[in-house]
């Protein structure tokens, strides 16, 4: 579970995010939207513990993420862009293998899950190659895998899906629904409003640091009586166009 | 901060840039190569140099003096002094003698230098020579002094001649021993052993400093690293071992070079001024010189590891960091000339001038340890703020996530 409480970030005089409070249910997928520089990128970063709030706080698994940064990045898997961020210069193995030893596990535990990964993600035949010499699909596959390594309660991903083709697009959203499955709690920030729509159980939309509102996309479409996500998405987002 | 987790980035980080050719040719590579060519190509060329200067003067008289007379006295006198001076055939232009080298130096005599000399008088003899060109610059002291010895000949011969004691006009007799015990090649070694080491060690890690965290931040590798449960002191710590090792790494291969060098010819480390050898060498000294070195290191390590933090992208970290090149290469040229007798007790104090100071004062023989240890004290200091300065920036939101 995932609960924001009051959430604020100030850069200088810029209020990033301005005193964000919903909750994640467990097992639950839930979107985060809203414009460019509307404060979705801050929020995941906060609640990964990589900046610190200026005021409120969040508790993911129950941890408080001002009390125990540490021992909540250990429960949550976190994925910021969709195949960035791995070691060209290390094998996909090691590339996994490094994040499962910064988690903490042990070594029999971390090879028995790359192998588990490996099988689920279809990565047995470029286990073993660099990173660097991967196609993106590939890239992709490995960062996923990477990201759960320890076998995260939590995962927080920011747009996962973005400068991918539709093949790969399908993969993540195959990912992310058997990570549901699984009982993950997942939050996510996405510009692909179809895929906000067949993913998440719910959404909150957020308009210059502040909620604009949270619910159900069905709630949301008869309160605001919208039929699509984009018109929703205007409405809450989009200062009147 | 966790010991394991530290060890953990350190290892992954030395495994990664290990793989990097690009880093591990410019700091371990291209030392080994480049320190033998250098030393080789300075060092020889200069042994050349004064060789030319020293042997084989050839010395032609101008043809407006020409008389066979002149020739004869040129060379009966001349090349009885030095051994290596050679009058060769008269030449019509001294300039052009000089560049087409068929004379190292040109002279003219009075034309009637016979009669002067007859009657005791004074004569002139003009030397020639071109400044741009060391082998004929240089080779004039050695003219001159074979001319000094002529002069108190033909003094010495009029004097006795007159019934006079020609020693009459020498009342002291300077006579001189070099009794150091240290190699003549040792000075030279002094001058330039600890000005490079002390330079490698400080900017050795540049290459290291600069991939592992400003070019983390353009691979986009740095966040995901933040997200892992290690605190960010580990990660720092972890990535500071792996530019420490860079830079030690890269002074071993550098003093790896010059050895090869010393191989290769043994006058070339040495830039053809002499052997070495003779070192006395005081333990003590030599193991607070290294202290003090590995100090410098890890305060430069700390400093790289600041500046690459506070960069936005590898190219921005290149250019910052190749600024710190500067703040070594001021002090590093500036004391190069200054022997272990002349240093400063202040000179312990400064780093880089401490790293030089130490060494010289080893390659010297002498003992100085309260320099020595006041250099291992503010070192400890320098390398505690270096320090501070990187976990300041690894704890700065604004420069940690900057790109």
């Amino acid at each position: 579970m995932i609960e924001l409480i009051g959430l604020t970030k100030k850069f200088g005089n810029v209020t990033a995010v301005n005193n964000l409070s919903f909750t994640v249910r467990k097992g639950e997928i839930f979107g985060l939207l809203g414009e460019n520089g509307a404060g979705k990128t801050t929020t995941l970063r906060m609640l990964a513990t990589m900046l610190k709030p200026t005021s409120g706080t969040a508790r993911l698994a129950g941890i408080d993420i001002i009390e125990s940064p540490e021992e909540v990045r250990g429960r949550v898997g976190i994925l910021f862009g969709g195949e960035s961020g791995l070691y060209d210069r290390l094998t996909v193995y090691e590339n996994i293998q490094y994040f499962g030893e910064l988690n903490d596990m042990p070594v029999k535990e971390i090879k028995k899950r790359i192998q588990k990964l490996a099988d689920a993600f279809g990565m047995n035949d470029f286990l073993n190659k660099r990173a660097g010499k991967l196609s993106k699909g590939m890239r992709q596959k490995a960062s996923f895998a990477r990201a759960i390594v320890h076998n995260p309660d939590v995962l927080l991903l920011d747009e996962p899906t973005s400068g991918l083709d539709v093949g790969a697009m399908r993969e993540v959203q195959t990912f992310l629904m058997n990570q549901k499955e699984e009982g993950k709690t997942i939050l996510f920030s996405s510009h692909t409003m179809s895929e906000v729509e067949k993913l998440c159980d719910r959404i909150a939309v957020i308009h210059k640091g502040v909620l604009a509102d949270t619910g159900t996309t069905n709630q949301l479409f008869q309160k605001y009586r919208t039929q699509s996500l984009e018109e929703l998405f205007v409405r809450l987002a989009g200062d009147g166009r | 901060m966790k010991w394991k987790h530290i060890m953990t980035v350190f290892k992954k980080e030395l495994k990664d840039i290990v793989r990097d050719r690009k880093t591990l040719f410019s700091s371990i590579v291209v030392p080994i190569f480049l320190m033998p060519v250098i030393f080789l190509l300075v060092g020889g060329g200069t042994a050349r140099m004064s060789e030319e200067m020293t042997t084989n003067i050839t010395v032609a008289l101008s043809e407006d003096s020409y008389s066979p007379a002149a020739q004869n006295f040129l060379k009966e006198s001349l090349e009885a002094q030095d051994d290596e001076i050679t009058v060769v055939d008269p030449v019509e232009d001294p300039w052009e003698a000089i560049n087409s080298k068929k004379a190292k130096l040109v002279v003219s005599l009075d034309r009637d230098f016979e009669d002067k000399l007859e009657n005791s008088e004074p004569f002139t003899l003009k030397i020639y020579y071109d400044n741009s060109l060391s082998r004929s610059g240089g080779a004039v002291g050695a003219l001159r002094s074979a001319i000094n010895k002529l002069n108190g000949i033909i003094a010495e011969q009029r004097l006795e001649a007159l019934g006079i004691n020609p020693e009459l006009l020498t009342p002291v007799v300077v006579e001189t021993e070099n009794i150091s015990k240290t190699g003549d090649g040792n000075m030279m070694l002094m001058m330039l052993l600890p000005m490079i080491i002390a330079m490698l060690v400080a900017v050795g890690g540049i290459p290291a400093a600069t991939d592992l965290v400003a070019g983390e931040k353009e691979r986009m590798t740095f966040e995901p690293l933040l997200t892992t449960r290690p605190s960010r002191m580990s990660i720092l710590i972890g990535k500071y071992l792996t530019i420490n090792v860079f830079s030690f790494a890269s002074v071993i291969s550098t003093l790896a070079g010059i050895l090869l060098a010393f191989l290769i010819n043994p006058r070339s480390i040495t830039m053809g001024m002499g052997q070495i050898g003779g070192f006395s060498l005081d333990y003590g000294s030599a193991v607070l010189c290294v202290i003090v070195t590995l100090l410098l290191g890890m305060t430069f390590s700390g400093l790289q590891l600041a500046i690459s933090t506070y960069a936005r992208s590898f190219k921005e970290g290149q250019t910052y960091l190749s600024l710190l090149m500067f703040v070594v290469i001021i002090p590093a040229y500036s004391t190069m000339m200054i022997m272990p007798n002349d240093i400063q007790l202040y000179m312990y104090l400064i780093p880089v001038l401490n790293t030089i100071s130490a060494f010289k004062l080893v390659l010297g023989g002498l003992t100085n340890y309260t320099g020595l240890i006041l250099a291992v004290v503010t070192s400890l200091v320098y390398v505690a703020l270096s320090l501070l300065a990187a976990a300041s920036m690894f704890r700065n939101e604004k420069y940690l996530f900057r790109s």
